[in-house]
């Protein structure tokens, strides 16, 4: 079908805004899960402090750009989720499902998201 | 054109709302098409018929569920700027609580949307349990015998 594109989900429609954001509401979800998941069991599993282990790390000397890029790794999908799960609760609330709308709040979370990660870096 | 849709998911959507349940799909001929702005397109899928996980009609176990999930989001919404201001040990339990409750249902919504077929659908929520239970005993763990949630996020950051 001309228009369509075949990316490795086969699914015979175009990719758009709303579906690109909403596939990366659920991969931010589950990385940030399994994210907490595997610090659970680091807890768990590891004999050292979380002090020790930082201490560790930073006796490493990384160097600053690399702790500013992971420092804005974790912030992204935090601050992704929650304002894209805002909006999810807005749609819930019977509000805002106009086509137009749904853009709109779209492009806003996209803006929100990148401020706020920027500003965590930052701090 | 008819096409027979999957409720819910085919192809994440646009804006398609929680409120629909997925823990009940309806089979329903539907001729979809959907102008997306400038240009329509066609979602088609394979029709699928899940006999129902929760109790027969008039239970209301789905929608309690689902409104349960709103609640605990808001809840997470919440704690995290009263951690911020507040940091202690009352807010690294709550927060290992409403964190791990989030993520066990958020994860489970991914099992019902992508496995199929009873047995799997059993092994991949007991796996996830499990997932969710041990989460739970480590973030616990670490807030009774270490630093605690709200001052590991701290001390992450003053790096």
């Amino acid at each position: 079908m001309p228009g369509t594109r075949v990316t490795m989900v086969t699914v015979s429609c175009r990719w758009s805004v709303p579906m690109a954001m909403s596939i990366t509401h659920r991969g931010t979800g589950v990385a940030l899960s399994g994210g907490i998941s595997v610090f659970a069991v680091a807890a768990l599993v590891l004999p050292g402090s979380f002090p020790h282990y930082l201490d560790l790390i930073h006796s490493l000397s990384f160097g600053p750009a690399l702790i500013t890029l992971s420092k804005f790794a974790l912030s992204f999908p935090v601050a992704y989720h929650t304002f894209n799960g805002i909006r999810h609760l807005v749609w819930d609330a019977g509000k805002g499902l106009k086509i137009p709308e749904v853009y709109g709040s779209g492009y806003t979370v996209i803006a929100l998201t990148l401020l706020t990660s920027l500003a965590l870096t930052a701090l | 054109m008819a096409a027979l849709v999957r409720i819910g998911s085919v192809c994440r959507g646009p804006a398609v709302p929680s409120l629909l349940f997925r823990s009940a799909p309806l089979i329903r001929p539907l001729a979809a098409r959907k102008k997306d702005q400038d240009y329509p397109y066609f979602c088609t899928a394979k029709i699928h018929a899940t006999p129902s996980n929760y109790a027969a009609a008039g239970s209301k176990a789905a929608s309690l569920h689902w409104t349960g999930e709103r609640i605990v989001s808001i809840a997470l919404l919440g704690l995290g700027p009263v951690a911020y201001f507040y940091p202690g040990p009352v807010m690294d339990y709550s927060l290992a609580a409403v964190l791990t409750l989030h993520g066990h249902w958020g994860l489970g919504q991914v099992v019902t949307d992508y496995v199929h077929g009873d047995a799997k659908i059993k092994l991949a929520n007991t796996g996830l349990f499990l997932l969710s239970a041990v989460t739970f005993a480590g973030l616990c763990y670490f807030n009774y015998h270490d630093v605690g949630i709200c001052k590991a996020v701290a001390l992450l950051w003053s790096k």
